[in-house]
């Protein structure tokens, strides 16, 4: 055999890789983004979708075009150009990829993170993303046997080069429009979220130098919000008790653009991916992409430990619920999805970035789901699961069993001897 | 020799349909692929299964070809 190193060179690639995007999420958190989220692709999909959706999609919560996401694709792009590997590619089964970007953003939605974010949640000591991670196992494991019935959603084809670039240019316009929003001039029509607001269990919202934004007219009087009529909307108790808007919780901007374009040439040259680690080792037990999501783990966890960060146990995680059943239906979906589509949504983000079409469709398939996530009212709070989010999940299981019967028993293409 | 065509395909169909190829241990196996990362997964199998792999620029995308010498050719 030629020489087998004990530990190939690709897994400590990965292991390296993972140990940065971990320890990088973690700073960002400590530099203001939302706890244990460091890094979502899904949570942060949506409040980008939040930006356009707000009120109207009941996102006003949640909007705010996340530098990290448009940093992964723009730097992504450069990695693949730097390496001949951008490729505009496209053409398999592109919107029923749209679909599966859905599906994994409702179920991760439900879940509260996406499976890059369930690691990073385990890293931060909240042990309630294990439901979910065990979730995401099993959703693999479902799919690992689609793919030995030759499950495919069939083969893409080089496109135009101009169709590979639609997606780095709307991430180029997405990052215009940030920019505009970070130096104070909010673009018309779009909604952010004011930074480090907070909002109380009456719906009041207060900015974070104690200005009532809602109700319109009301005031902070002797702590507690009183709307221009003179009625009490929040009491000082229940002032005090406000909880931070998840969309106004956000690291710096250049901050989180320069990791995100860091990370997304990592990711890209690395080829990171959360699924992959579980789907190879299962399928035949290669661990180099499984050493990634150790390294991802480990990062986090030895930052968030270093930041003061880490808080270990079920109950009272940040931006968690303790839905344990709920969550591992939820991942189920989101595995099986992610692993359908060929990727975990960092790598459709990626992919994005190296002119792939077809994770272009999947990511907005993910922006549609966060609309309609919040629109009808589907995702999860701390409390737990929203009262549709069961009957939406079953509706998902059958979409996919109906996509997985479809896709199944693919004629044997590509071998030939000569 | 045995040829994989393997462009477009999504991961991790490459891998999969190159060791299905490998199952007739053929003495050479060139695959088709076009993007980076079937590219490195594809080199990796090839390497795993004792085959020399070469890879060229082929178009649009990479030729990953592998060989070995097999007892029976004897070269």
């Amino acid at each position: 055999m030629n020489g087998r190193r004990a530990v190939s060179r690709a897994a400590l690639v990965l292991g390296g890789a993972g140990l940065v995007i971990g320890a990088v999420a973690a700073w960002l958190v400590s530099r203001g983004n939302p706890g244990n989220m460091g890094l979502c692709i899904a949570c942060f999909g949506r409040d980008i979708a939040g930006a356009f959706g707000g009120a109207g999609f009941n996102m006003g919560a949640v909007a705010y075009i996340r530098p990290e996401i448009v940093g992964l694709t723009l730097g992504a792009m450069a990695s693949a150009l730097a390496g001949r590997e951008f490729k505009p590619r496209g053409g398999s089964a592109t919107l029923l990829r749209f679909v599966l970007g859905g599906v994994f953003m409702l179920a991760s939605l439900v879940f509260l993170g996406c499976t890059v974010r369930a690691w990073l949640r385990l890293g931060g000591g909240d042990l309630s993303a294990l439901a979910g991670l065990a979730g995401v196992v099993v959703g693999v494991g479902v799919g690992a046997l689609l793919l030995r019935r030759r499950f495919d959603l069939g083969r893409a084809r080089p496109l135009p080069a101009a169709s590979g670039w639609v997606g780095p240019a709307i991430a180029a316009a997405l990052l215009a429009l940030a920019l505009a929003a970070a130096f104070g001039v909010k673009p018309p029509l779009l909604t952010v979220t004011p930074p480090k607001a907070k909002t109380t269990a009456e719906k009041a919202v207060i900015s974070a130098d104690g200005a009532v934004l809602k109700p319109v007219g009301a005031k902070l009087v002797d702590g507690a919000v009183v709307a221009s009529d003179g009625t009490v909307v929040s009491g000082a108790e229940s002032v005090k008790a406000a909880k931070p808007l998840p969309g106004g919780l956000r690291a710096p901007f250049a901050l989180s653009l320069v990791a995100g374009l860091g990370l997304g040439v990592l990711a890209q040259r690395s080829r990171f991916c959360t699924i992959g680690g579980l789907r190879d080792a299962i399928l035949w037990r290669r661990f180099d992409l499984l050493l990634g999501i150790a390294g991802l783990v480990v990062g986090a966890l030895a930052a968030n430990v270093a930041l003061g960060q880490f808080k270990l146990g079920f109950a009272g995680q940040p931006f968690a619920h303790a839905d344990a059943l709920g969550s591992f239906a939820a991942m189920s979906l989101a595995g099986l999805s992610a692993l359908m589509l060929g990727g975990c949504p960092f790598r459709q983000v990626v992919m994005t970035g190296e002119g792939d079409a077809d994770a272009g469709a999947a990511v907005a398939g993910m922006f549609a789901g966060a609309l309609a996530a919040h629109r009808f009212g589907l995702v999860s709070t701390a409390a737990g699961l929203a009262p549709l989010a069961w009957p939406m999940l079953g509706v998902m299981a059958v979409v996919l069993a109906g996509i997985a019967w479809w896709k199944r028993d693919a004629e044997p293409k590509g071998a030939g001897a000569a | 020799m045995i040829e994989v065509d393997a462009r477009g395909l999504s991961c991790p169909l490459p891998v999969m349909r190159t060791a299905e190829a490998l199952g007739s241990d053929p003495a050479r196996v060139v695959v088709l692929v076009d993007s980076g990362t079937a590219k490195a997964n594809v080199s990796w199998v090839l390497s795993e299964r004792g085959y020399d792999v070469s890879v060229t620029e082929d178009g649009t995308g990479w030729r990953v070809a592998g060989s070995r010498a097999s007892a029976a050719e004897g070269a």
